[in-house]
């Protein structure tokens, strides 16, 4: 699905990754963690194809293309699905208009035919219903004034409508209590399948008790300094980064 | 005494042709505009609008009736063509009984061109003495000098027009020529209706300058919506002079997208207490394109309300103004008063100048004020695009987010669909200019 290699990439000409290498087979799910200012979401920003994100060094290659020749919209279209850690406001745009023009616009870039409103708003009531997501939330503008859940909520709705096949979620648990939680987990792992990868990235191990990695890599100073299984994970709880950080130094 | 001035009013203005209570005001008119010429960037209310340089160094002249068809170019019809209306078309700035539709006016509603309103010995004295601030005085002055036609609309005490009125005025035919059109609008208590207005030209380099006098009665409400899309060498200067009485309501809702510059300015007087009345504009410029949105409301009363929004969208190297002015008189109690500019930059060279002025001399007023320049949210264009979302259709979305403030608040449904696709196109065809 996608191969990583000696990854360098810089933000406003500070280098932030030094140097990642990273494989991801065909329905894993790799868990990045990592302290703050590891990298971690410049990972996601750069995969997304976000463009004050300059690749110095390395390549993406993610079936079997390099991956770095795509357009932001591109890569969406071609299956990469970003979960922001913090979903924008976009005032003035309801979440229903954004919806189905997301998705219609994958559609249309793939050649595929385009989803009439009928079809469209029957899909989004059976997936919203899921995530409980209210009909109400549908016609606000899109994240404005929603609370950390239902930001989160909605970010699952948008990946379970645009069925990507490499989804990374960015530190999907913040500003979530349990409850919230257990929700956008069940939702992400309805979406678990054997041809649809996934990155969760996060700072604590909590989130992995509900959705259980394949692999762990832990990410500091621009560089995975470790990799291993679900274990590691709790390894990490338990002794936290600093541990970790300094004996790989 | 200027000479520029002057040598227009020679070519332009109307000579003393009765009824004597005009002549008398045409005659005053324009000595004043003579006295005073054409405002220029000296004069504070015109500072971002040099009016002088914009119209020097071409000889004016009259505007001719247009007879037979009018071919509208493609994308610029009439975008309210589809709403069963009552209707007046002028085209050069003159009636075309031919275009329009009035037919079957209910009693009490009077709609029909201001030289047969003269005909039929109607006197239009203070509609003509309303000047306006300092700031508009001379274009309505210079507007009662040179007026040759426009619409009048009236409805009697209680009169709720169901269907709305249409003004169209089309300009085919530029060459330097010149159209100045009164219109002037009186609802009594009670009375209510929509206006639709739209200013469509494609002729080249013309000069309109439409002056539109409001009068509202008591509890009296009208809704006004625009349109100014005039040819992209065109001068064009829209003024309403209102005077809104007690519990009445005006809500004007504008997009204007044409014009080489433009001046859209309002005066709103309230004349009892309860009113309402609100200018939102939306405008949308390119290359060298200049859009001056003044508005002036005066709460002479207590316990009114008002609100004026523009929202710009300016794109290459086109300017943008917004000047709003609040006056609250002494005794003019519980008045709330709202004004904010928006302005989006497209271009690194386009500009936007912001001017917002309170005077207060009420203790207990609620008034805000505001004023934002900014560029489209980089956030908020990546996580569009980052779901699929075409560059191109996700700044367009977002500028219609940023323009359904406006837009958006139209409450005659056809009519806020019509200008919301009227913006799309502008959309349209700038991404074939960038291609």
């Amino acid at each position: 699905m996608l191969e990583i290699k000696d990854l360098h990439a810089s933000v406003d000409g500070t280098p932030i990754l030094k140097g990642i290498s990273l494989t991801i087979g065909d329905g894993e799910v790799h868990a990045i963690m990592g302290p703050n200012g590891s990298g971690k979401s410049t990972l996601s920003n750069v995969l997304a194809g976000r463009e004050d994100y300059e690749i110095t060094k390395g390549s993406i290659t993610y079936k079997g293309k390099d991956l770095t020749e795509l357009s932001i919209e591109e890569r969406a279209s071609a299956g990469i699905f970003l979960a922001f850690q913090y979903p924008t406001e976009i005032p003035g745009v309801t979440t229903m208009t954004f919806l189905k023009t997301a998705v219609n616009a994958q559609r249309k870039a793939r050649g595929e035919d385009e989803l009439d409103a009928v079809k469209f708003l029957k899909l989004v009531r059976e997936k919203a219903k899921e995530l409980k997501v209210e009909e109400d939330m549908l016609k606000r503008p899109l994240n404005v004034g929603f609370s950390g859940g239902e930001k989160k909520r909605a970010e699952t709705l948008q990946m379970s409508l645009l069925q990507p096949s490499l989804a990374v979620l960015d530190e999907t648990d913040s500003g979530l209590d349990i409850d919230a939680l257990k929700i956008v987990a069940d939702g992400v792992n309805r979406l678990r399948a054997p041809d649809r990868s996934m990155i969760v990235i996060t700072h604590y191990q909590r989130l992995l008790d509900y959705i259980v990695p394949d692999h762990v890599h832990v990410l500091a100073k621009g560089k995975i300094i470790r990799s291993g299984g679900k274990e590691l994970a709790a390894e990490l709880e338990a002794s936290g980064y600093t541990d970790m950080t300094e004996s790989a130094a | 005494m200027s000479d520029q001035a002057l040598t227009y009013l020679d070519a332009n203005s109307v000579a003393a042709e009765g009824p004597a209570w005009l002549d008398v005001r045409r005659k005053a008119a324009r000595a004043s505009f003579a006295d005073a010429g054409f405002p220029h960037r000296r004069v504070e209310a015109w500072r971002y609008t040099d009016l002088s340089r914009l119209v020097a160094k071409t000889d004016w002249h009259p505007a001719v009736p247009h007879d037979g068809a009018v071919l509208v170019p493609e994308g610029r019809s009439n975008p309210f063509a589809g709403i069963a209306s009552h209707k007046l078309v002028f085209v050069n700035g003159f009636f075309r009984q031919d275009l329009s539709e009035l037919d079957d006016l209910p009693a009490g509603v009077e709609i029909l061109p201001l030289e047969a309103a003269l005909e039929r010995g109607t006197k239009f004295e203070s509609a003509f003495d309303a000047n306006g601030p300092e700031a508009m005085a001379p274009i309505a002055a210079l507007n009662t000098a040179c007026a040759r036609d426009g619409a009048v609309i009236r409805l009697s005490e209680g009169i709720q027009l169901e269907q709305p009125v249409q003004l169209i005025h089309y300009t085919p035919d530029g060459g330097a020529t010149v159209a100045h059109t009164r219109n002037v609008i009186e609802l009594a208590a009670g009375a209510s209706m929509t206006l639709l207005e739209a200013q469509i030209g494609w002729g080249g380099a013309y000069l309109v300058d439409r002056v539109t006098n409001l009068n509202l009665g008591e509890r009296a409400s009208l809704t006004h919506v625009r349109l100014e899309d005039e040819d992209i060498d065109a001068v064009h200067l829209s003024t309403v002079l209102g005077d809104v009485g007690a519990d009445a309501s005006y809500i004007a809702n504008t997009l204007a997208i044409g014009g080489r510059a433009g001046r859209l300015q309002s005066a709103l007087h309230f004349a009892g207490e309860g009113a309402h009345a609100e200018s939102n504009t939306a405008y949308l410029l390119r290359e060298t394109q200049h859009l001056d949105s003044t508005i002036v409301v005066d709460h002479a009363v207590p316990g009114c309300t008002s609100g004026a929004l523009a929202k710009g969208v300016l794109d290459d190297e086109a300017t943008g103004v917004f000047q709003g002015k609040v006056i609250v008189a002494p005794h003019a109690q519980k008045s709330d008063a709202k004004q904010m500019s928006n302005a989006l930059l497209l271009s690194r060279d386009a500009a936007m100048n912001a001017k917002p002025e309170l005077e207060i001399y009420a203790d207990d007023v609620q008034c805000a004020h505001g004023s934002t320049i900014g560029e489209l949210d980089g956030d908020a264009l990546f996580y569009l695009r980052s779901r699929g979302i075409e560059e191109q259709t996700a700044r367009q979305m977002l500028i219609s987010a940023f323009l359904g403030d406006v837009l958006e608040q139209i409450s005659h449904e056809v009519a806020r669909d019509a200008l919301s696709e009227r913006a799309s196109q502008w959309f349209e065809a700038d991404s074939e200019g960038e291609v």
